[in-house]
Parts: structure tokens; sequence; C-alpha cells
């Protein structure tokens, strides 16, 4: 078969949104990926591991393959039965699904959230109490003197951060390496650490007091502590100061800080110091999102509903709780009846409760591959993947929304996540008597 | 007090919206009227009469009314929504959003509470036997304002956020406290008899902690003020004596932190700062 | 589609002369047609007031700030919920309504078509996404060009063609409708923290001045010939006093030949309309920036109504957003985008008793009021700036009735009431009148011919109000001429009963306008080859990925231009 080079393809694994990729490929079977990262050559190449090729039904404790038709009518049962089903994942599919997701939701009366719930659910809440002080990721790459990465490890959660945006970038105000510093604040010496200007380890759990410290010391306030949070007063003040002098800085921020004790908090003084700053100079705050379209989701499903995750449907109309919305929590106590989970591995991923009561209930999954989730499952739907086998909008880490396309076609019988929940909405509203 | 009993038919598991569990609602209706009241269990309107047997009599007015629910309604939310005046009694744990924008009358719990108990209240007395959940006396999402009166009394434990936003009233915890007590509060009083997780009255602009045991550290944005014997309560004088802070300077904050001496010896390093 | 015969209504259609006849109105295949068949279904509207279905020139109702805004405000939505009915789908409401209940709501209003008026090109994928899933309505959105690298470096080399042919690139790229232009130059200072001052201020790192920018991209509209003037957000927004800046933006474009369409559209000038040096002695603009307008014919505005509640700011209007921040102390969000623009959004609160809330209330009115031409003058709030957009009705009432004005103006802040001169004015609005602000004169202004009247061929975008001219008086019964124009008796959107009784009893999918100007195919390859050479360096996505094709929106309505380059 003939080769073909598909270029400035995006990647869908991290949120980067790198889109210069080359793909040789024949139209079925992909042969080499140039310009990627080490994960995203992986996830190119190795499309055809671990495939679920046809949809399963449980029957007798045990998945069994079945057709599509009776796949996509158990799921819509289970769906239509439930009296508090919880759809969940969605960051690792396009924003059509996502927008088919919230229709289906909305139809069956559930609660729909993603992924953010727990990662950068806190991030969110953060922003409810304080905003945002942002930009474009190239903003960063054409301007940034300055740049801190706070509980974030990029070189090996997103290894093209650093040369497309950061330190290695060039940008038309900033064009070497010597232009810009590079500050890494954590708990340990991660690589990402090794390659800063200035590592500042802190003691486990105390983000919020050195991001407290810092707004101390940036308005010119008396500390009258020694060190905060392991660090010693002065290198504090240094910090601050090294943020008031900057011409442009950046704040990428992860994990370390969103799920650390304080989680919200600690994201709400982040963007409250970013906030601070901007009195002084330029400053900007970015979170590092983990999954390709995770902030889709967010921007799907605040669009349609008004909020960014953990929306509770079930009354006819959208409420936004996390604590009592979200799917972790709502698992935890034990409340959903059902589940419908759409690219995402929760029976892995959930805290150990929430994932016990997630085993206790039927799942509909919907998946390129299998994966513990599709294991427990009692339907499973295999699906396209984004990006690779199907086309699909997704949303970068900054919010720039790119058209992932389809490179190669997908496995036969395999369809595209907004197909399949299509069909579960028809069959739902079938069931309902609606047409 | 005309009695209405609402006793729950069974545990419930998916979650009942019920915030007609109120004087206000239920003042002057008959039986009949409250058990065929519509209320939310998951997804479905289901009957009230159908997850509660109900019995007693109502009042014509709200003061007049008491409603007893007698079993555990952990997962029963909104009861006591909006209530002017009467008394709801609790015999076992309650759900979340309790007492939310209560203005009068009063909340009693013998077991646990959920989160968001006593959201933006106005007025009225909540009283829970038991645990709280997080967000006492606190606010909506991405909103400014908690509870501004009334008082709020946890003789257990109290999650995180105790009195976030908080605009005035009284909230007590005799049991530990979580982190973040009183959160961006702007005046009011909170009283914690056995201590907390720390980071105490961050973003405060105005009103007063008192801490009768282990205040969890200081924030950094707190400046040490002096020692003093006792820390005022709305008339009650508690005895110290207490180290006392104010802040939170990133906010230009007046607020006060009082945190009793004999408790929080990881504080004393503060009174290198006591003028000789 | 059935046909449609609307039958005795008092009809409305400023664009055709026609101000309070009876008339029928026919409909078949979504237009206005001449006459229908027996079997057309008939509505009799005896009694009612027929107008063409509203069209609102500028309401942030799409985008990436807008859906910023509604991230960051929970407690705006947590009040204002809409359960799901038989056909419509839930959502939420109060100053940034979630998309299904934006188009509901503009439905209910008798409103048809909207356009949102600033989208940064980089992110106008999402603004497309978000204008797809409005329903009802049809749309559009204004590309951003005022602070963007290749404009700025193309007018500071005077390359007027290049620079035309850049944007019609940009045009088709973005899938958008005209030139949108914020705070020119503005904010390109604000990546390092600063503003321009005025029109003649200079652009850090780039050597232009906002002045060159207007003018050159005024030109470039004649070029393309494109169908809406250029949409104009002065600079110094968040300066006390700045009417004369705006009025300095009109008149340094007044030599600019536009084909048959003013040059410039000044929006929501009631904050750009202020006089004075200080917060604490501001003073109304509106008689100068009025008398400016009724003056010149090259110039048309909006503006921007104040309404006293609770709004979200958002703007491109990065620094301005930011210096208002500093006064207002409440959340802000403020987006950059590389290269090209940024954005604002700001909580805030308006309130009758604060000086500067009522003299800027007041300015709006003035405006209104003072313009004499009402072809030049469009309703609008700056959605949800000054206001939410369903606060039309209410402005519609301050418009028809002094006695409107003067309740409220009783209860403003008293040291503004008596610096104002609202309240010498008499002048009230006819309907007529108020059927050209709201829609006549703003499909004329966006150059859609099928829009904004009722005459043979137009869009059957029908509004049907239950205001009896032969009866009514304006002026005395304003409460009931507000109360309906917030619910249609009957709302028709292309030939399909849309509304009824301010109740939408269906959902259909509008278009999104966008304009493609036809360059001549020299002229795109050379500005192609331009791009191609500088893209990588300017922006973090390629070139290949920037562009948003036509499928892309769920039903195109390409407006072609034939351009002079």
């Amino acid at each position: 078969m003939s080769k073909t080079i598909s270029e400035n393809v995006i990647c869908t694994f991290c949120a980067s949104g790198c889109d210069d990729l080359e793909i040789t490929h024949n139209g079925r079977d992909i042969s080499s990926a140039r310009n990627g990262c080490a994960i995203s050559v992986s996830r190119f190449t190795s499309t055809k591991q671990s495939r679920i090729s046809r949809p399963l039904l449980r029957t007798k404790e045990r998945l069994r393959e079945t057709t599509y038709l009776k796949a996509i009518d158990r799921a819509a049962r289970i769906l239509n039965n439930a009296r508090y089903p919880v759809l969940y994942g969605w960051s690792q599919t396009s924003s059509e699904a996502i927008s088919k997701g919230i229709e289906l939701a909305e139809l069956v009366g559930g609660i729909i959230d993603n992924t953010t719930t727990s990662c950068h659910g806190p991030t969110i809440l953060g922003v409810q109490d304080v905003g945002e002080a942002t930009c474009t990721l190239g903003e960063v790459r054409h301007s940034a003197d300055l740049v801190i990465y706070w509980g974030c490890n990029p070189i090996h959660s997103h290894p093209h951060h650093t040369t497309r945006f950061t330190i290695f970038s060039k940008g038309r105000f900033r064009k070497t390496r010597k232009d810009r510093k590079l500050v890494v604040v954590d708990v340990r010496r991660t690589d990402t650490a090794k390659l800063a200007d200035r590592f500042i380890q802190i003691q486990p759990n105390t983000d919020y007091e050195l991001l407290t410290a810092l707004r101390a010391a940036l308005k010119g306030e008396e500390i009258e502590q020694d060190s905060v949070a392991g660090v010693p007063l002065e290198t504090v003040e240094e910090l601050a100061d090294m943020m008031a002098d900057c011409e442009f800085g950046a704040l990428f921020f992860g994990l370390g800080l969103t799920m650390s004790a304080g989680k919200h908090r600690n994201t709400e003084a982040a963007l409250a110091l970013v906030r601070d700053l901007n009195y002084v100079t330029k400053f900007a705050i970015i979170p590092m999102r983990g999954w390709f379209n995770v902030r889709g989701a967010n921007e799907v499903s605040t669009w349609q509903t008004g909020y960014p995750y953990a929306v509770d449907l079930t009354q006819g109309y959208p409420r936004f709780n996390p604590g009592d919305t979200s799917a972790i929590d709502a698992f935890t106590r034990g409340e959903p009846d059902a589940a419908l989970v759409v690219a995402s591995d929760p029976v892995s991923h959930f805290p150990k409760a929430a994932a016990r009561n997630l085993l206790g209930v039927p799942i509909v999954s919907v998946d390129p591959k299998r994966t513990p989730t599709t294991e427990a499952s009692e339907v499973v739907i295999p699906s396209a993947i984004i990006g690779i086998e199907t086309a699909g909008t997704i949303y970068r880490i900054d919010g720039v929304a790119l058209e992932a396309r389809k490179v190669i076609h997908p496995p036969p019988g395999i369809r595209s996540d907004v197909e399949i929940l299509d069909a579960i909405i028809k069959r739902v509203k079938a069931l309902r008597g609606r047409r | 007090m005309a009695d209405l009993v609402l006793a729950p038919v069974r545990q419930f598991k998916i979650p009942v919206t019920a915030d007609c569990i109120s004087p206000d609602f239920i003042a002057g209706k008959s039986l009949r009227e409250i058990e065929l009241t519509e209320i939310w269990e998951g997804n479905r309107r289901v009957k009230l009469g159908s997850l509660f047997k109900v019995h007693g009599e109502m009042g014509s007015t709200p003061k007049d009314c008491l409603i007893r629910i007698t079993g555990n309604v952990s997962s029963v939310r909104g009861i006591g929504y909006r209530m002017t005046a009467g008394a709801i009694e609790v015999d076992g744990d309650a759900g979340m959003y309790l007492g939310e924008r209560m203005r009068g009358g009063s909340v009693v719990v013998t077991g646990n509470a959920g989160s968001w108990l006593g959201t933006q209240m106005r007025d009225g007395r909540i009283e829970i036997k038991g645990n709280a959940g997080d967000s006492v006396g606190g606010s909506v999402r991405g909103g400014t304002k908690g509870m501004r009166g009334g008082t709020i009394t946890i003789h257990g434990e109290c999650g995180t956020e105790a009195g976030a936003w908080m605009r005035n009233g009284t909230i007590r915890i005799k049991g530990n406290c979580d982190l973040y007590a009183g959160i961006h509060m702007k005046n009011g009083t909170i009283v914690l008899e056995k201590g907390s997780a720390g980071r105490v009255g961050a973003h405060m602009t105005n009103g007063r902690i008192i801490v009768l045991g282990n205040m969890g550290g200081v924030l950094p944005s707190f400046q040490f003020e002096e020692i003093r014997q006792t820390a005022k309560a709305g008339d009650e004088k508690i005895p110290g004596p207490f180290y006392v802070f104010s802040g939170d300077v990133n906010e230009e904050g007046q607020g006060r932190l009082f945190a009793r001496v004999a408790d929080n010896s990881d504080l004393k390093w503060n009174e290198r700062y006591l003028e000789k | 589609m059935p046909e449609l015969l609307i039958r005795n209504g008092r009809v409305f259609d400023p664009l055709n002369g026609i101000a309070g006849e009876k008339m029928d109105i026919a409909v078949r295949n979504g237009r206005i047609v001449e006459k229908v068949s027996g079997k057309a279904r008939s509505l009799n509207v005896s009694g009612f007031t027929v107008m063409p279905g509203g069209v609102d020139i500028h309401s942030h109702i799409a985008g990436s700030k807008a859906n910023g805004a509604r991230m960051m405000r929970p407690e705006d939505h947590s009040k204002d919920p809409e359960r799901k009915t038989k056909y419509t789908r839930c959502g939420v409401g109060h100053t940034i309504p979630s998309v299904f209940t934006t188009g509901y709501r503009y439905a209910r209003m008798g409103y048809t078509t909207v356009f949102e008026p600033a989208t940064p090109p980089l992110k106008t994928r999402h603004t497309h996404e978000e204008l797809n899933d409005i329903p009802i309505i049809d749309k559009g959105c204004f590309t951003l060009f005022g602070n963007n690298w290749f404009v700025m470096e193309y007018v500071k080399q005077g390359r007027i063609e290049e620079l035309a042919a850049y944007v019609a690139w940009m045009l088709e790229a973005t899938k958008g409708y005209a030139i949108k232009i914020v705070n020119p130059g503005g904010i390109e200072a604000w990546r390092w923290g600063r503003n321009v001052r005025g029109l003649d201020d200079t652009v850090p790192n780039f050597d232009v001045t906002p002045r060159q920018i207007v003018q050159a991209l005024c030109q470039v509209n004649s070029l393309l010939n494109l169908p809406h003037a250029v949409h104009v957000h002065p600079n110094a927004l968040a300066e006390p006093g700045n009417y004369q800046t705006t009025i300095d933006t009109m008149d340094c474009v007044k030599h600019v030949q536009a084909t048959n369409h003013p040059t410039i559209h000044v929006t929501h000038v009631q904050f750009t309309g202020r006089k004075g040096w200080s917060w604490a002695d501001v003073r109304s603009g509106a008689p100068e920036i009025a008398d400016y307008v009724n003056t010149h014919d090259h110039v048309s505005i909006d503006p921007g109504q104040l309404i006293f509640t609770n709004v979200t700011w958002m703007t491109a209007d990065g620094p301005a957003m930011f210096a208002l921040f500093k006064l207002a102390k409440t959340k802000w969000l403020n987006v950059d985008v590389e290269s090209e623009t940024g954005a604002g959004v700001v909580c805030a609160t308006y309130k009758k008793s604060n000086y500067v809330n009522a003299i800027q209330w007041g300015i709006a009115l003035e405006l209104a009021l003072l313009v004499k031409n009402p072809w030049k003058i469009f309703l609008t709030t700056d959605h949800p700036n000054g206001g939410p957009f369903t606060s039309y009705p209410r402005v519609i009432s301050w418009l028809v009735s002094k006695e409107a004005r003067k309740k409220l103006l009783d209860k403003i802040n008293k040291t503004a009431r008596r610096r104002l001169d609202l309240p010498g004015i008499d002048r009230e609005y006819t309907l007529n009148e108020i059927a050209t602000i709201t829609r006549a004169a703003t499909a004329k202004s966006l150059g859609l011919e099928s829009k904004g009247h009722l005459g043979q061929g137009a869009d059957a975008d029908i509004a049907v109000y239950n205001i009896d001219p032969s009866k009514v008086d304006l002026s005395r019964d304003y409460k009931s001429v507000r109360k309906a124009f917030s619910r249609a008796v009957f709302t028709i959107k292309g030939g399909r009963i849309v509304v009824k009784n301010g109740e939408v009893v269906r959902s259909v999918q509008g278009r999104t306008f966008w304009t493609k100007p036809v360059v001549s195919e020299g002229a795109m390859r050379a500005v192609t080859s331009d791009l191609e050479s500088k893209f990588d360096d300017y922006y973090s996505v390629r070139m290949a990925n920037y562009p948003i094709h036509e499928q892309y929106l769920a039903a195109s309505e390409m407006i072609t231009t034939k351009a002079g380059v």
C-alpha cells in the first residue's frame, strides 16, 4: 500500500497541542511519527495495541462479543432506568462528543463530570473566587523573561513544553535561553528542577504558606517568621523581588499545588499572587492541564450548562457544587446507580471508596482500549481514537481550540464517540416514546 | 407547639432534595397535602409520603410548627431551607444544605450534618450534636456573602472552611476544626473550642476567631499584636491568656485571631515581638 | 414548510417606509412573498404590532471571554436557572446566559439575529462552536484587528493593499463578518502592562499610532467593500474624561470614503462619552458627541445603555479592564492572545446612588435622545457590560416615555441628576423609531439585505408584539410597552413559529453569516507567502491549523464582496 505523510498533525495526548507532527501511514497503519515527543510517538505508533475490537456485553458474569445495536440498546436501558446516573470521563474525547454527552445527561437526568474533578478542579474553584490573569502560550514564548514551574514536572508530563513555550523556545522579545530565568518550586528535585536557575524546595503541603508569604512580601509587609514552608525568609523575599522585577513572568502549576493540602485554596493563593503581581509588572498564570481535551470538557460544559464540571442535571436544570455534584464525591457516598464512562479509567484512578462503589453499579464504557474500567463494565462499546482515527475539536491548555484531524481509518466496525453517543441518545428517546 | 413527625421509611441511598421540609412550607397545610408534596429522589419526582411516614399536626403559622424527623436523613438535602420561624429536630444524621438561607427559628440535629449547613444564614439557631461537614455558614460557589446573623453550634468535629465569607453571627465549634476556619471572613465571631488543623482566618478582613486549643500555626500574613487576658465573644468574656494576631495583611484586614497561650506553645516565638 | 399568512397586524417596516399600516404579511419557504395560497396557515394578529425580527448589532454572547466569564461566575448562574421543557434545553441565565438560554431569551423578545462583536482570531474556532450551539437566532462575529502584529506592520510600512489582502485572508480564515477594532494599539501595549493614552500615542515596539491603525483599517474596509462599517471601541475607556477621544476617532476617518454605509461605527459610546478630569467630577459628553453624529454622515454609534444592576464587564480591552478592576475590587479575568489582542472580564454592580454610574446611565440616554436620526443610533446595552440583553424592553420604555425616565431620574444620585441634561429632554421615541433602532437600522448598518425588513424576498423573521398602535399611548403606557417587548406574541424565524406568547415552542438552527472579500489571485498569493514566512515566528500554532473551514459552521451563510485589490 502506498505511503502518505500527513503533516501538521495535532497530537492528542497531553494538552500542549503540539501541531507539527509528521505521520507516515498507509491509510490503515501508522509506520512512524516525527517531531513529537516520545509519548506522542508511542501514542501514534501503538494504536493497534490493547484495542477492543467488538462491542461487548456482560452475560453470565463474563464479557462476550455482541452486536453494536445490542450494545447500544443495553447501554440506553441502563442509563434510562437509572435514578442517579453519572456520565464521566470526557477529557480524552472531542468537544463534539462532549456536547453529545451533555445532551444525554440532560435527557436521562444525571450528573456529567469530567476528570477535572480529580486534577484541576481546585484551579477552577480558585478562579471562581479570584479570577485569573493569563495568556495564550505563544505569549509566554514571545515575552516571558521569568518562568516559574510550581508543583509540576513538565520534562516528564509535557515533554515539549520547554522547547515550544518557555526556556528553550525562541520568541519575538526573548530569543535565547539567556534571556529568561527559570525558577522551580517543588517538594523534591525533579528533572525539571535540574534545569532551573533557582530551585526552591519546600516542605510538603506548605505551598499555601509560601504563596501567602510571597503576597505579603510583595506588598512590603513585614513577615514575622524566620522561615516559611521550610524556605528561609531571605529566600522568600528574594523570590518576591525576582517576580516583581521581571518584565513578563509566567507561572505554571500542576497537581503539586492542586492536590496537596488546601487544594483550591492553594490555587486561589497562586491566582491572587499573580493578580497582585500585575499591580507592579506583567504576570500570567497557566495551569498545566493533563489530558488533551480536559480544557475542552470544561469549555463545552460551561457554555452549554454554565458550569465547567460536576454538573448535576438530575432535576432538569444545571446545578454545580463540587463536593456534592462531583462524580468522586457522589461515588464515595455510594449514591449513583449507573455510570457511563467515556475515554477514561476511573476504576483505576478514583480513590478507593469511590472506585469500590463504582464497581457496584452497571457501567457502560466507551473507549478505544481495554482498561480495568472496561473490564469491569456491563457494556463496552469500542470507539475510534480522536485525532488519529476520527476528527474532533480539542482545546489546548490555554484555551486555543484546534481541529484534530483523522489520519488513518479506524479498525473495521469501530465508530466515533459522537456516533455512539448519538445512537444511545436516539435509543433512549425511543424507549421513552419520543421521536 | 404542633408537632409534625416525619419518619423516613428506609435508609435513602439516592439523594433526596426536600426543601419543603421547613415550617414555612408546612404551616397551615393538611397531612394529606404534605404527603402529596412532590420532592426529588435522584432524577424522579416522588411524593413525600412515599419516602416518609407523616403524622402529627401542623401549626397555622411557621412559628407554631415543630418538625421532628425521626431517623437518618443524611441523604436528604435542603431541610429548613429559608425558614423564618418554628423548629426542626432531626433525630439522626441530616443531609447537606441544612438551614440554607434560614432567617429565624431553630434546627437541632442529634447526629451529624452534611456540608454547607447554614449557607447564607440570616438569623436563627442551628445546633449539631455530632459532626459537621465543610463550609458551615458559608457562601454559594463563587459568591462573597456568607452567613450574616444567627448562631451555629457544632458539638463534634467540623470540616474545612467554617464561616467562609462570614459577615456576622456566631459559630461555635466544640470539636476539632479542619483547615481554613474563617476564610475570607468579613465580620462575626468564631470560637474553636478544641483547636484547628491550621490556616485560620486566611484572607479575613474583619471579625474575630478565638481558638481554645492548638491553632495549627499562624499564617505569615498575620502580625502579632499582644497578649491579652480575655477574649470577647459577644457578651461572653473567655479567659485566656491569648496571643492576639491581626490580619490578613494581604487583604488589608483588621481581623483578630486569639490563640490561647496554654495550647499554642508552637507560637511562643512571637513573644519576641512583645514590647518590653 | 407550510405557508403562513400574518393577518391584520399593524406593520412597522421602516426600511420600506411602512409605519403602522394595517397589512398582511405572507410567508413561503422561509421568505416574505407577495401572496400565498388558500392553504396557508393564518395568524390573526389584529390589534398587535408586527415588526421584522430584532437585529442586535453588538452583544457579547459567545467565545472565549464570554465563556471565561461564565466559568468564573457560578454565583451569577445559580440565581437564574432555566429548567428544560418539551421544546427547550436547560441552562442558566442572568448576566452571562449559557448558549441555549441565550437563543431562547432573544427569541422570546422577538429578536432573530445577533452579532458577537469581538472575537480574537486565534480563538475564533471556539466562538463558532458556541455560535453553532445558540438556537434559533442567525448570527455572526466581528474579527479583532486593532492590535494585530501583521496589521501594525503593514500599517507602519504603509502597505495598504497588502493589509487589505491580509484582512481578506483573515476574515475567511476566521469566518468573521466585519473588522473590529478595540483600543487600537493599547492591547499591544498591555503586553507590557501599559496602555496607550490616545490616538497619537506610539505603540511600543511597533512604532505606529492608533490613529494610523484606525485610518488604515477604514481604508481597507472600503477597498474590500465589506458590508459593515469598521466597528470601533476607542482608546481611553478607563479614563474619567474620554469623550474627546471618541470624537477624534470619528473625525480621523472622515476623509475615508465608504461605499454605501458609514465609514466608522463607534460602539457603546456611553463608556467613552464622559467629560471631566476625575471620577468625582465627570459629566456627560453626550451633547458634544451627539452634535458630531448629527452633523457628520460617515459615522454611526450605539450607546451601550447602562442598567442599574449587577453586570459582568467583558471586552477585548485588557488594560481598561484592569484599571476598572482596581476600582471595583471584585474578580478579574485577563487573557492576552499572542500576536493579536486580549480580553478582560470583571464583575461589577451599577447603583443608582453612585454618582458615576448615574452619570453613565444618563449619558447613554442622552445620546439616544439627542442623536436626531434613528438610522444612526442603535439600541444596545453592550451586553453584558451595560446590562443583560433582557433589559432591552426596559430601555425601550425609557426612550418612548419621559415619565418612565423621570421615575428613575427621581431615584438616582442627586448631583448626577443636577448635572445631566437628561431631565430637560422631552423627546419620546415613536414606535417606528423603535423599530428602526432595533432592527431596520441595525440590519442596514450590517449590510444584511434580507434582514430588518418585511419586503418581498426578505427572510421571514418576524416579531409580533402585544401593542395596539391605534390605541396605545406609549408615553403613558410604558409599562405595558415594556411587557410587550419582553414577551413576543409570536416570533417567526425563517417562516417557522418559534415563540408563542413569550414561550419557545420550537427550536431551529440559525445560520452563521461571514464575509469573504474576493481579492485578486495575485494579492492572495502575495499575502499567503508573506504569512508563511512569518507564521511560525508569530504564532504557537502552525499556519495550516489556523484557518477555520466552512464545514465547521453548523449552517454557513457566506457573503462575498468584490474587493478592489
